[in-house]
């Protein structure tokens, strides 16, 4: 199915689209409009736009409302969550260091990428790195 | 960071259901943590950048959903100087706030696990790129001792 999001995508887009193509849809398409552009593209599900059901929602960053929209439970999942909403919106407590870090290796991707489909490709390389980094982090204990 | 002559500003207006206090609080929270100012009790300024659009966009919504509303507005000021004005409140704020730290940092035993933490959130206020950032960061890295250089 195809997916619909703002261009110069960042921490968080990179983030979702990551779980859309592992955990929700492998055939996942994605497609890019520019911020603010309206109508949206027919038929393509939007995420981390304001307004939309996968979205921000009560201070939480959009990978967060996608794990409780789909239903997934993992530790390491709602790990990575926490980073990203470190990394994307203001808290008031920081528990993962990382999250800053993240936020501008993200940032960096995109200058680097020719555009945001690229950079959603390069992105998903971050993403199975933490995953798997956080993983053998929560098996050792 | 735009450091352009004409900086231009983004606007924040909303109003939010008394009960619960907790709402009033968080949003409040959050924007003195992105570093806004609040002019005459009624607008909250910060400097246009795509993160604070990004931020203050997310609060927006946030702020619907906590029964309120809010307008986003982004602007220049037309008046000579006024700019300027605008410029030096952020900056003495943020200056104000390095000064505590180097202040700390005089201390017998500063705490720089602490105080570099300070320096961080300051940092991400710090909107204008303050002189005085620059010197807090050379004495912290200076202050953690044990070697020289």
């Amino acid at each position: 199915m195809k997916w619909v999001t703002w261009e110069q995508v960042g921490v968080d887009r990179m983030a979702c689209a990551w779980l859309i193509t592992k955990y929700i849809d492998p055939q996942a398409e994605f497609l890019f409009v520019p911020a603010g552009y309206k109508p949206l593209p027919e038929g393509a599900e939007p995420f981390d736009i304001p307004g939309v059901r996968l979205s921000h929602h009560r201070g939480h960053c959009t990978f967060h409302a996608m794990l409780r929209e789909y239903d997934l439970h993992d530790p390491v999942l709602e790990r990575i969550a926490r980073v990203v909403d470190e990394a994307d919106t203001v808290q008031d407590v920081t528990l993962e260091p990382a999250a800053t870090g993240l936020d501008l290796i993200c940032r960096g991707i995109r200058q680097v990428s020719l555009n945001d489909l690229l950079a959603l490709e390069r992105g998903s390389l971050i993403y199975d790195a933490l995953y798997a980094q956080f993983a053998s982090e929560t098996n050792q204990r | 960071m735009d450091q352009v002559p004409e900086p231009t500003w983004v606007l924040l207006t909303y109003k939010i259901p008394r009960e619960p206090t907790a709402s009033r609080a968080y949003v409040w929270r959050k924007l003195k943590r992105l570093g806004a100012l609040l002019m005459h009790d009624a607008v909250w300024v910060l400097p246009a950048t795509p993160w604070t659009r990004e931020q203050l966009q997310w609060l927006v919504v946030e702020i619907g959903e906590l029964g309120g509303e809010a307008q986003l507005w982004e602007s220049r000021l037309l008046l000579n100087g006024q700019a300027d004005t605008l410029v030096n409140q952020f900056e003495a704020r943020v200056n104000t706030a390095y000064q505590e730290i180097l202040d700390d940092l005089e201390q017998d035993n500063a705490d720089l696990v602490t105080l570099s933490r300070k320096y961080q959130q300051v940092r991400t206020q710090d909107y204008f790129q303050s002189e005085l950032g620059q010197l807090v960061r050379a004495r912290l890295m200076n202050a953690r001792g044990g070697f020289a250089s």
